[in-house]
């Protein structure tokens, strides 16, 4: 049994940029991961789970 | 018999328990959708079906009467089909070790999943597989002649499959299906893929293996094992997206790409007697 990757959405404070990782991308991101791919402030967190099809306006970053 | 040592076999998991319509409406959900979408798959060039079940409501069931109605269906409508049915035995984390089972007992699909350990799911529950859970399990799939597919999300359940196999539990030759980049699991990675077998071969010699990947390592997984040796599991359980921000339009289409992959290596696709003898299902 698989439930697809489990992602973690943030919306950045400085620009309010919505933006959605995958946990298993934490290896590959580092320290990146969870920070604003636009301005570079730490996201904050929105919520987390399997993919939604009302997502799309968190932007995928991997 | 063709040499086997250049056939891979492909899997398809055509629904898994939790994508529904508003994920992929293109996710079979039915027992008649589920069915239609096996044949699909095994047209495809897909030499295993790994099964799961929902219920009236779209939500991941144990019902041991869908999958038997599954299994009509397409014996029904598809006579020709041979395809190895490898039934889950986690469809569903509230389901009691009896429900886990019972389909196993009374259908005798040829396989059947067995998850080698416990872990969180999603961040959010429990994925329970119980000592005693694993050695019933186990002792049952031998003696009803269902072939277990151990699946392994990380490397401690491959070290977990050692235990039953020195136990007794389980009987070689053991067949694996490396689990890569679920929350909570390894992660799906070349380095990860190469440890997962490394770790199998040094702990379970003359075993054979499959791997996916969920999400980006999709692809990475899929090369990676065919290129390792390895077999492959593609299908809408694992992923809804074909490519990054392109809903699936059916398993078929994973299982199309998966046989070109593996054409593209100079390999061949397992017919689904060819993935019998490789697996010792018979």
């Amino acid at each position: 049994m698989s439930w697809g990757p489990c992602f973690m959405y943030y919306h950045c404070p400085e620009c309010g940029k919505k933006f959605k990782s995958a946990t298993d991308m934490i290896q590959d991101l580092g320290p990146k991961f969870g920070m604003c791919p636009v301005c570079g402030a730490e996201g904050v967190l929105d919520k987390e789970g399997a993919r939604t099809p009302d997502d799309a306006d968190y932007e995928e970053i991997d | 018999m063709a040499d086997l040592k250049n056939k891979r076999i492909i899997t398809a998991a055509v629904t898994g328990a939790w994508p529904k319509k508003e994920n992929n409406p293109n996710v079979p959900l039915t027992p008649a959708e589920i069915s239609e979408d096996v044949y699909a798959c095994w047209k495809a060039g897909a030499a295993v079906a790994h099964l799961h079940m929902r219920d009236d409501n779209g939500n991941g069931t144990m019902d041991k009467n869908k999958f038997a109605e599954t299994v009509k269906l397409l014996r029904a409508n598809h006579p020709d089909c041979d395809i190895v049915l490898n039934m889950t035995t986690s469809g569903d984390l509230y389901a009691t070790d009896e429900t886990r089972q019972i389909h196993l007992k009374e259908l005798k699909p040829e396989m059947g999943s067995y998850d080698c350990g416990s872990m969180n799911w999603m961040n959010s529950g429990l994925f329970i597989n119980s000592p005693a859970f694993l050695e019933e399990l186990g002792k049952n799939m031998q003696e009803w002649g269902v072939k277990p597919e151990i699946e392994a999300f990380d490397p401690g359940m491959i070290a977990n499959a050692a235990y039953y196999l020195k136990k007794g539990v389980l009987k070689a030759p053991l067949h694996f299906q490396f689990c890569m980049g679920c929350a909570n699991g390894i992660t799906g990675s070349m380095k990860n893929l190469v440890f997962m077998k490394e770790t199998m071969e040094s702990l379970c010699p003359g075993s054979t293996w499959s791997a996916f990947g969920v999400g980006k390592s999709a692809m990475e997984m899929l090369y990676g094992a065919v290129a390792m040796g390895g077999h492959v599991r593609v299908g809408m359980e694992d992923n809804v997206v074909y490519q990054k921000g392109v809903l699936a339009d059916s398993n078929a289409q994973f299982v199309e790409r998966a046989a070109r992959v593996i054409r593209e290596f100079g390999l061949e696709v397992a017919t689904p007697d060819e993935a019998r003898e490789i697996l010792s299902l018979k």
